[in-house]
């Protein structure tokens, strides 16, 4: 392992990795892609066995989507070549790569809800003009009971739960007969029991024969799953394993990121204050009979899968929907008062989830964004004070250390971190009693990871923080308590102290336990 | 009225929706597969001159009727090559549309003002046209009557039931997943668009063809606002399009029934109603959608929504 | 080779320039192509247009007074356009702007220009935010898209005002013309300088006020911030508790109120009194110039000017070639769609990718 890592050995396939004597399914040779600025895929060559599963690790931005776009035939490599079974190609567009046998399953389902499962899994593969739904529906339904996956071919995709859906995803790939399936952070949707499912299934298929490519920047995930594990750091391969190599975990995550990793972020205790957020059987529009309290000083982590009744609950106490069944108070007020005359500063700030469609204005620029939320701070009369809001935003783009730093530049500019600084920045500006931040660093590399933490940390000083989150460990790295949320009822509220408590969150968040089903 | 009087009301009414209808499945089409496209009424103008001047030119009706669906497609592709290459907001191409199809139809076709032609004959349909009551209403009509007939049925067929339709509906629902597939969705929205612009474009033939039998400026007269509004009144279902466009039709013909037996009404007031009753055909369902509280009945997901370029 | 499109990170600079020029030479081209495919000079009759449209002092005059409505109505336009509000409802407005203006104007002909005028606008604009304000009731309670209602009340307006001209308020001494008996003088507007200045009469004044107005509004309130944000939609309107409720209403209403000051200005100083004649379709060409001026307002007056102007050259051109006045519409449809199609290259820049692929297939090991 010391040896590896002082060669680098980016450039040429570990040869003692895969069987020599079996042809590769996939072989990426030497292949690069740069985005303006950014080279992201530096010379990469990578083979891809069948009948093993191969683990692609690095941080968000490290270039792993871009390389597996490629693959799948999204984009064309600036330089370098990739081999299918030997032979040469050119992907022009995701068709040829479908037709030679590389199938992914997108992070983003790439499935149209208003459509049937088995008008997706033939969409594009129809084979003939007309349709016959009975027989698309039956060979759907041949197909999902062939790899045991569940599914009824009729079923509306909207309707289907995420793990339901990523299974359409999969049935997509066996319906092409693919060679090589690429999942690209398949486990970022599922509950806990879920992904073992998901890695049951990954086994299952590598057993007969398909190539696996498993992209993640989960370490344990792959760990558990992978045959190989190759991982990239800035566009480039920073060394490969096998996973029965691999002893130490921190090792892995040092090479991953580059440096230590230091998510174990040193908490100091906050005397917790006065409660600045008490729902108490809040009911109604998807949720049921939910209570929490939250006190000035504290964080709170709200976990779940998405779509259990977080954005319901977020949108309740930032002021969206109105309660309609049960109480929700804020900083000692009811609801309708709270929200009759509240204040921009000192009171509440959100947080939330899509903070490039939603937080922020993609065409607007940072001094209009920081606008967004704080212009009562700086309006006079009916005139609104440009020079002072262009003041804040630069103190807020200087005390955050969001790149590059001019206020002139539109959100869309930003990368997802300093965007997510920004907009943290902005509402930590408001000076909040109440703070919630709806999955703050979904997407982010461990570096902005970490400042956000530290923020988040820093505010409940003055603020008691609602963290809404699916990633557990983001959850106990930061929270004093938890609250697990399943179809819209809290299952389960303890402090993250009470280990014994903190073992069963996983199958709280899929209803497998506290009475949910 | 005395029940001739309304039999012959009704089959004008038949004949007045049969160009809306044609207008309304097109503009299905076209937004189904996720393209705006509220050009059709300079479509519709287009295609009007377009068929009249073919078959005048030609003598062959069928081939006007061909030229108004061709050119009504030839003008949907300026639309597909705005939206879809350069990325132009659809709105605001198909109003420029609306107003270059109205232009050019009034511009090419003021020498031809007041001239006529055979065009379409109604005839009988044997046997089906002795039916009482629905014969003479449905089946003592023209030929291009009788195609619109099936054209709800056919729309739905492509739709629904085959490889190209459902690709169609993908790429107005979701175009990556159609890219995912290894489809070109701009491609199928190009189709979609130039596809709908032909019936749309037929809707347009009809008028001048069938329905009038000459020429005049604005003989569209506002029927492809009313067509695109009453996609939305059908729901994007090719059904409920034959529903609206024969109420809308039976409306009309009413409506100038009125003003030729010469009322007391002002027939400025008389020829406000159709609008009013667009308008009314986008309140009903709106009023309906809220008391069921949404769900059915909802426009393609990526409608009007352009496909930006990756990276 | 390959073509590759990218955002653009930085504003292209003069090349807006190159790109506007480049699309309204491609119209004018396909404009002088459809005259030669209806028989007429091509080249040539592109000239008459032009000489029409530049060529004499009274024609900038004369172009001037036409750009007036146009631009009013062109502000109203890009004031809901800003906010993705799609009111394509100007020309109603004016009419219903006309007809209001014409009530108080023969109601109480009466009374010195001093009141009376004020009053006719206050009519005016008031009818013309009725009017707009339909549409924005009908989307904000029931959802009903603003594009098709607005547009329907575009041809109500007109039968309206036809309604009245035609029947009640028709002059008994018009020999059976339909329109309204002659506004008394202090219902009228004057020409600045009849002799000197042609047609060009005081409302012209309401041009500079309500482009000073819109400018400011947008760029210096928080009103105008918070209908600028709005225009990214409703999901960020509710995050960032903007009004947008209140927004729509604003800015239909606005837009109505200055189509329909446009309508009372057109009938008091141009005609003099109310008749169908008065809708030329300048509620249309602000849809147009409003897009093509990016919603900016000087942009918006210099582009409401230019369209001014290629309907004189039409008039022109129609005198001299017999060319039908669709053409003027031909026109303004061309250029919108050439615009659109140009304004692609402002915002994304177009590239060749480097074939480097087929070098490396040699390179392997």
């Amino acid at each position: 392992m010391a040896e590896a890592s002082t060669k680098t050995p980016h450039c040429t396939p570990r040869a003692d990795i895969g069987c020599v004597d079996v042809l590769p399914q996939v072989r990426l040779c030497g292949v690069s892609k740069r985005f303006g600025r950014v080279l992201a895929s530096d010379d990469i060559s990578l083979s891809i066995m069948p009948g093993r599963i191969k683990a692609l690790l690095g941080e968000n931005g490290a270039g792993k989507s871009t390389l597996m776009s490629m693959l799948a035939g999204r984009f064309r490599p600036d330089a370098g070549h990739i081999e299918v079974a030997g032979a040469v190609v050119d992907f022009d567009s995701p068709r040829q790569a479908i037709a030679a046998g590389i199938g992914m399953v997108y992070q983003h389902f790439m499935l149209v809800e208003n459509m049937s499962v088995a008008e997706n899994v033939l969409l594009g593969q129809e084979g003939g003009f007309a349709l016959n739904p009975a027989r698309m529906r039956a060979t759907v339904d041949a197909l999902s009971r062939r790899f045991g996956l569940g599914i009824d071919a009729r079923a509306r995709v909207g309707d289907l739960s995420m793990g339901e859906r990523q299974r359409v995803e999969i049935l997509k790939l066996l319906y092409r007969e693919s060679k090589v399936l690429i999942f690209d952070e398949p486990t970022a949707v599922l509950t806990p029991p879920e992904a073992e499912s998901l890695f049951a299934a990954l086994r299952s298929m590598s057993a007969q024969g398909k190539a696996i490519v498993f992209i993640s920047h989960k370490l344990e995930e792959v760990l558990s799953v992978a045959d190989e594990i190759a991982i990239l750091r800035r566009g480039r391969i920073e060394g490969e394993f096998l996973a029965s190599e691999v002893q130490s975990p921190a090792e892995l995550a040092r090479r991953m990121v580059g440096r230590d990793v230091v998510l174990d972020i040193p908490r100091e205790p906050v005397q917790p204050g006065r409660v600045v957020l008490d729902v108490r059987g809040l009911s109604g529009n998807g949720l049921g009979d939910v209570n929490l309290s939250l006190r000035q000083g504290e964080i709170l982590a709200v976990v779940g899968v998405a779509g259990n009744g977080q954005q319901q609950l977020v949108e309740t106490i930032c002021g969206l929907a109105r309660p309609e069944a049960g109480t929700v108070e804020l900083l000692g007020h009811v609801w309708d008062e709270f929200y009759k005359h509240r204040d921009w500063d000192g009171a509440l700030a959100w947080v939330p989830e899509d903070r490039a469609g939603l937080a922020t204005c993609r065409t607007l620029d940072l001094t209009d964004n920081l606008l967004l939320t704080t212009r009562e701070g700086f309006t006079r009369g009916v005139w609104l004070d440009r020079a002072r809001a262009r003041a804040a935003a630069r103190d807020i783009v200087r005390e955050h250390n969001v790149q590059p730093g001019r206020i002139g530049l539109q959100a869309w500019q930003l990368s997802g971190g300093n965007l997510q600084k920004f907009v943290l920045g902005r509402e930590l500006s408001r000076r909040p009693r109440l703070l919630v931040a709806e999955q703050p660093t979904q997407g982010l590399d461990i570096p902005a990871t970490e400042a956000v933490w530290q923020r988040l940390l820093d505010a409940r000083k003055s603020t008691g923080v609602l963290l809404v989150t699916g990633d557990l460990s983001e959850a106990l790295a930061l929270a004093d308590r938890v609250a697990v949320l399943f179809r819209g009822r809290v299952l389960g509220q303890f402090p993250v102290t009470d280990t014994a408590q903190v073992e069963r969150i996983g199958a709280l968040m899929a209803g497998l336990e506290g009475g949910a089903l | 009225m005395s029940p001739e009087l309304i039999i012959a009301l009704l089959a004008a009414a038949v004949q007045a929706g049969t160009p809306i209808l044609y207008a309304t499945l097109g503009e299905i089409i076209s937004e189904k597969s996720g393209v705006l496209n509220l050009g059709v009424e300079g479509v519709m103008a287009f295609a009007s001159f377009a068929g009249f001047f073919v078959c005048l030119v030609t003598g062959s009706a069928w081939l006007g009727f061909l030229a108004g669906g061709l050119s009504g497609a030839l003008l949907c592709g300026l639309h597909s090559l705005v939206c879809q290459v350069f990325l132009g907001n659809q709105v605001v191409s198909g109003l420029a549309l609306a107003i270059f199809g109205v232009g050019l139809s009034t511009f090419f076709g003021t020498p031809f003002v007041g001239q006529s032609t055979e065009g379409f004959a109604k005839f009988a349909l044997p046997g089906l046209a002795k039916l009482p009551v629905l014969g003479p209403i449905l089946f003592q009509q023209d030929a291009l009557v009788y195609l619109c007939y099936l054209m709800p049925v056919a729309v739905w067929l492509f739709l629904e039931r085959t490889s190209l339709g459902l690709r169609l509906r993908a790429a107005g629902e979701m175009p990556a997943a159609a890219a995912a597939a290894g489809l070109n969705p701009r491609m199928l929205r190009a189709l979609g668009t130039m596809a709908g612009g032909f019936l749309c474009g037929l809707g347009g033939a009809y008028i001048s063809l069938a329905h009038m039998h000459l020429w005049a400026t604005g003989l569209s007269g506002g029927r492809g606002w009313v067509a695109v509004a009453l996609v939305v009144f059908a729901f994007w279902r090719p059904g409920r399009a034959a529903l609206g466009a024969f109420l809308f039709g039976g409306f009309m013909a009413f409506q100038l029934r009125l003003q030729a037996t010469g009322t007391n009404i002002p027939s400025s007031l008389l020829l406000m109603l159709p609008y009013a009753l667009t308008i009314l055909a986008l309140v009903a369902p709106a009023v309906r959608a809220r008391a069921a509280k949404g769900g059915a009945g909802a426009a393609p997901a990526a409608l009007g929504v352009n496909i930006e370029p990756e990276g | 080779m390959n073509l590759t499109v990218r955002k653009r990170e930085e504003s292209l600079g003069w090349g807006v320039l190159v790109v506007y020029l480049g699309a309204l030479a491609l119209a004018f081209g396909v404009c002088a192509l459809l005259l030669t495919l209806a028989g007429k000079p091509g080249l040539g009759g592109m000239l008459i247009l032009f000489r029409g449209a530049f060529g004499q002092g009274y024609s900038l005059l004369d172009s001037l007074t036409k750009a007036v409505p146009i631009f009013l109505c062109a502000l109203g336009v890009a004031l809901s356009f800003r906010m993705q509000i799609w009111n394509i409802g100007a020309e109603g407005q004016f009419a219903l702007g006309a007809v209001g203006g014409a009530w108080a104007a023969l109601t109480f002909a009466g009374l010195p220009g001093i009141v009376l005028l004020p009053l006719v606008f206050l009519c005016a604009m008031t009818c013309g935010a009725a009017w707009g304000l339909i549409p924005a009731v009908l989307k904000l309670r029931l959802g009903v898209s603003e594009v098709i209602t607005s547009l329907m009340l575009n041809y109500i307006g007109a039968l309206l005002l036809e309604f009245l001209v035609f029947g009640i308020w028709r002059d008994p001494g018009s020999f059976g013309f339909p329109m309204t008996a002659e506004f008394s003088s202090g219902a009228q507007i004057a020409r600045i300088a009849p002799g000197v200045l042609g047609k060009l009469h005081w409302g012209v004044l309401a041009c500079p006020l309500a482009g000073v107005a819109y400018a400011l509004f947008l760029s210096r309130t928080r009103l105008g911030f918070e209908l600028m944000a709005c225009g990214e939609g409703e999901r960020v309107a509710r995050y960032a508790q903007l009004p947008y409720g209140f927004l729509v209403l604003l800015v239909l209403g606005l837009g109505g109120a200055l189509a329909g000051l446009a309508g009372s200005i057109e009938s008091s100083a141009t005609l003099g009194r109310l008749q169908p004649t008065m809708l030329m379709g300048y509620g249309y060409t602000a849809i147009v110039v409003a897009w093509l001026a990016r919603l900016k307002p000087w942009p918006i007056a210099f582009t409401a000017y230019l369209l001014a102007s290629f309907r004189v050259g039409v008039e022109v051109l129609q005198l001299e070639l017999q060319v039908p006045a669709a053409f003027g519409s031909i026109m303004e449809g061309a250029i919108l769609l050439f615009v659109i199609a140009g304004q692609f290259f402002l915002s994304y820049s177009v590239s060749l990718a480097h074939p480097v692929v087929a070098q490396a297939k040699g390179a392997r090991p």
